[in-house]
């Protein structure tokens, strides 16, 4: 469902990506694990065209983003690549909620404005997504209010209201207290149980190992293993991922 | 006549008629106020922007405020000017050799002026008539260098010994300052276009729209006519420039200067018979009697020696009406009927108020206006500056760098009396307005920018990750962000807008500045009316400030 052929991504003079391609099936949970740095967050980002590239193609599901050189795009170019970003849902590491909507008027924001569903309709649709995380209480809160993993519960909620075919997350529980990180992990487990398509970067080596199906290790911009979690982790094929493993594992 | 200047730039892009030919018209800038006042600003945008705008711990400084400005008023109330002068000034020029004299070589000519040919050197027939007086006096003369309304101030502060510089003898002006005889008897003219066939006479003046100078004596006779529409300028160009060009339908002047300007002109025309009647007459301290008596010697010896008609004939100023000054009419002293023109009893202060409220509703108008447009333009700017094409983008910057690093003066100047040159005509009003609009809005602009940059990366991608486009993602997202950070900066706009709406003075515009000096000119009453004026201003920022400062207060609050 995302096909990612011949990645590459500069950073001005700095060549990221040399080349990346990796398949994910519809309905797959892919986690990406690897030390920081090493291009988790750009690679989502590509895929939801928050990032240029310059070469290589980005297929989600028929809609298609190209490589692109350019600052300016061209409004077709704009045009594909928000179609894309509306079969993809993304969650962010530092939840990007709207500080000055409520909880409920973060999620129907783009139902509203982008999808052009009427207010009512946009809102019973947040309201069982406030219930799916557990938050249907908090409506009316603002995010300045917000603990961090409400936050990013909203922020989940906000992404699932547009009927994403897939979901990206980059680092989600990264920036939450220990103990929220938990309520966060669940509803992602939910999610994937449902069948929803998952691209995690993440840092919980035990949600790679009980919610996702295959998992791939990055290292300095290059995609160094894929597998089954449970393996990988039990027994690494690269040295690189050994030593990454070790320095995660050993916390 | 009446001259006034703010500014301190050289001005000499009025195309090509002979009006350009003649001297530069010089006005004087308050430059450093403005320089600060936009570093203050933007000091503002920045601490805002890093959310460390402490809280002045307001009563104490507002008490603090007040005592000082006990302090400067109890200063000002007990300083005797006159103190300053023990000496009898006829001792003190001859013991130190040198008289020295004020005007204002920004006026213009024929007074007093810079040489066309070496503007180094001051030319005019007042100098020509100073170097004779000062050569009988048996010692030099120095010229003193004042905005013409800051000279009799000056006068008495004791700077110069005299002050000569196209000074009408009135009634209000005899009350603070002694005069010699009238040197120089002046009529007002009226010019027209060369092919105005409506105009002849000043009774023709009724509903048309004349120009003339602020606190100028020809204004006291167009306001005698009644129901004409009268347009106030600051400079002697300007209103001939305008009344070439159509805005206006005549312009009624003291006869020199009309002589100067207008006359080789042709375009234009003078027209009726010389209207009203005054005299110029130099102004001296109250109490130096004998320097006037000194004086009036010297003046009648002048006028019997002939060598004051000489000079009047080389600056084309002679006419009959001077006659009557060698016959022995000007010598006697006050001999001559008093001009009706001006207030002849003093005024009670107060009794200017309805002028001065009317010039501050003025103000406020123009103010408003161009502060809406200020806001919505430089809206305009800012999002084609951040999201427009290429092209739009660099426009839009330079558009703000350019409005930014130019005089607002120099805009008025070219909006208002260059456009004309290439068949733009706004009138006074309308070029106020978008004058000030246009310069506030580059201003605002940036401020829209400091908020919108204030706002975290993240707000945009995750409007984008949401499928909005750009513009809705501005619009929903960013912008009603942003705007809470400007709001608080942008009233402190308004209200430096307040003040700096008195700039459209110079195109004609009579606001409440240029109230309060047409006032305090022809009344004498500087202190009395800059105290009212004052109060008005800070009666029509002070609500804004607090305003503002209520806003950032509650900013803070949502901040956190
Ligand atoms: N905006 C940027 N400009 C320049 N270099 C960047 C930028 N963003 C990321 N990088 C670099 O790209 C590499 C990958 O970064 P990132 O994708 O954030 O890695 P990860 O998410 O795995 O920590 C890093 O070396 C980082 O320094
Ligand atoms: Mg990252």
């Amino acid at each position: 469902m995302i096909r990612i052929t011949e990645l590459h991504k500069y950073y001005s003079d700095f060549h990221l990506f040399k080349g990346l391609s990796i398949d994910v099936e519809r309905g797959e949970v892919l986690v990406l694990i690897g030390p920081s740095g090493s291009g988790k967050s750009t690679f989502l980002r590509c895929i939801n065209g928050l990032e240029i590239f310059q070469k290589g193609s980005i297929l989600v599901d028929g809609g298609e983003i190209h490589g692109l050189a350019k600052e300016r795009l061209s409004a077709f170019e704009r045009d594909s690549i928000r179609k894309v970003r509306l079969k993809v849902g993304m969650v962010f590491q530092h939840f990007n909620l709207f500080p000055h909507k409520t909880a409920l008027q973060n999620i129907i924001e783009a139902p509203v404005h982008v999808l052009g569903l009427d207010k009512k309709e946009a809102e019973e649709r947040a309201m069982s997504l406030l219930k799916k995380v557990k938050l249907e209480g908090m409506k009316d809160m603002y995010p300045e209010n917000l603990s961090g993993g409400e936050k990013q519960r909203v922020a989940i909620a906000r992404a699932l209201a547009m009927k994403p075919e897939a979901m990206l997350f980059d680092e989600p529980t990264s920036s939450l207290d220990p103990e929220t990180v938990g309520e966060v992990l669940t509803i992602m487990k939910d999610l994937a149980g449902e069948g929803m398509t998952m691209v995690v970067a993440t840092h919980e080596m035990k949600f790679a190992e009980d919610v996702a199906d295959r998992a791939a290790v990055f290292d300095k911009g290059e995609i160094i293993e894929t597998g089954i979690p449970e393996e990988i982790f039990k027994n690494p094929s690269k040295e690189r991922t050994r030593a990454f493993l070790s320095r995660v594992l050993d916390r | 006549m009446k001259r006034k200047r703010y500014y301190n730039f050289k001005l000499d892009c009025f195309g090509a008629s002979p009006l350009a030919m003649t001297p530069l018209r010089t006005v004087s800038l308050r430059a450093p106020s403005l320089v600060s006042l936009r570093a203050k600003r933007s000091n503002l945008v920045s601490s805002l922007r890093a959310g460390s705008c402490e809280a002045i711990p307001l009563l104490k400084f507002l008490y603090l405020n007040i005592a000082l400005f006990i302090f400067l008023i109890t200063l000002i109330l007990f300083s005797n000017p006159q103190s300053a002068i023990a000496q009898d000034t006829l001792e003190k020029i001859k013991s130190s050799g040198e008289i020295v004299w004020g005007s204002d070589a920004e006026g213009g000519a024929p007074y007093i002026f810079p040489d066309p040919e070496n503007p180094s050197r001051l030319i005019g027939f007042e100098v020509d008539l100073m170097d004779a007086i000062a050569r009988e006096l048996g010692i030099k003369q120095r010229q003193f260098q004042n905005s013409w309304d800051s000279l009799i101030p000056t006068l008495e502060r004791g700077d110069i010994d005299i002050a000569i510089n196209g000074i009408e003898i009135t009634p209000a002006r005899k009350e603070k300052v002694a005069f010699s005889n009238p040197y120089y008897i002046y009529t007002e003219q009226l010019v027209v276009r060369a092919k105005e066939e409506r105009v002849k006479e000043a009774s023709d003046l009724k509903g048309k729209k004349v120009g003339t100078l602020s606190g100028s004596a020809a204004q006291g006779i167009l306001e005698g006519i009644g129901s004409v529409d009268i347009k106030i300028y600051s400079g002697q160009v300007e209103p001939y420039k305008d009344l070439s060009i159509g805005r206006l339908d005549a312009v009624l002047l003291d006869l020199p200067i009309a002589a100067y300007y207008a006359k080789p002109n042709p375009l234009l025309k003078f027209t009726g018979a010389p209207i009203g009647e005054g005299y110029y007459g130099i102004a001296m301290r109250k109490g130096d009697d004998r320097l006037k008596e000194e004086i009036n010697k010297i003046l009648e010896r002048l006028f019997k020696s002939g060598e004051i008609k000489n000079i009047y004939e080389k600056w084309g100023l002679w006419n009959s009406s001077q006659e009557r000054l060698i016959s022995g009419f000007g010598i006697r002293d006050s001999g001559f009927k008093e001009p009706q023109f001006l207030p002849s009893e003093s005024l009670r202060v107060l009794s200017f108020l309805p002028f001065l409220l009317k010039g501050a509703l003025m103000t406020i108008i123009i103010s408003v206006l161009s502060m809406i447009l200020a806001v919505f333009l430089g809206l305009i700017l800012v999002i084609l500056r951040l999201y427009g094409s290429r092209i739009l983008s660099i426009l839009s910057t330079a558009y703000i760098e350019i409005y930014r690093g130019t005089p607002l003066l120099i805009q008025l100047y070219i909006l208002y009396y260059g456009l004309p040159n290439i068949g733009i005509t706004l009138n006074a009003f309308t070029a106020a307005v978008i004058g000030l609009g246009m310069n506030y809005a580059a201003y605002e602009a940036e401020i829209y920018r400091a908020g919108i940059e204030a706002i975290p990366k993240g707000q945009m991608e995750a409007a984008l990750s949401l499928g909005m486009r750009r513009s809705l993602a501005l619009q929903r997202i960013i912008l009603p962000q942003a705007v809470k950070i400007a709001i608080p900066p942008v009233t402190n706009d308004f209200i430096a807008l307040f003040k700096d709406s008195s700039l459209v003075s110079v195109i004609a515009m009579v606001e409440l500045t240029k109230s309060y000096s047409i006032l305090a000119v022809s009344s004498m009453k500087f202190f009395e009316l800059g105290l009212i004026t004052a109060l008005l201003y800070f009666g029509m920022s002070y609500p804004l400030s607090l305003f503002a400062r209520r806003l950032e207060r509650r900013l803070k609050r949502g901040l956190s």
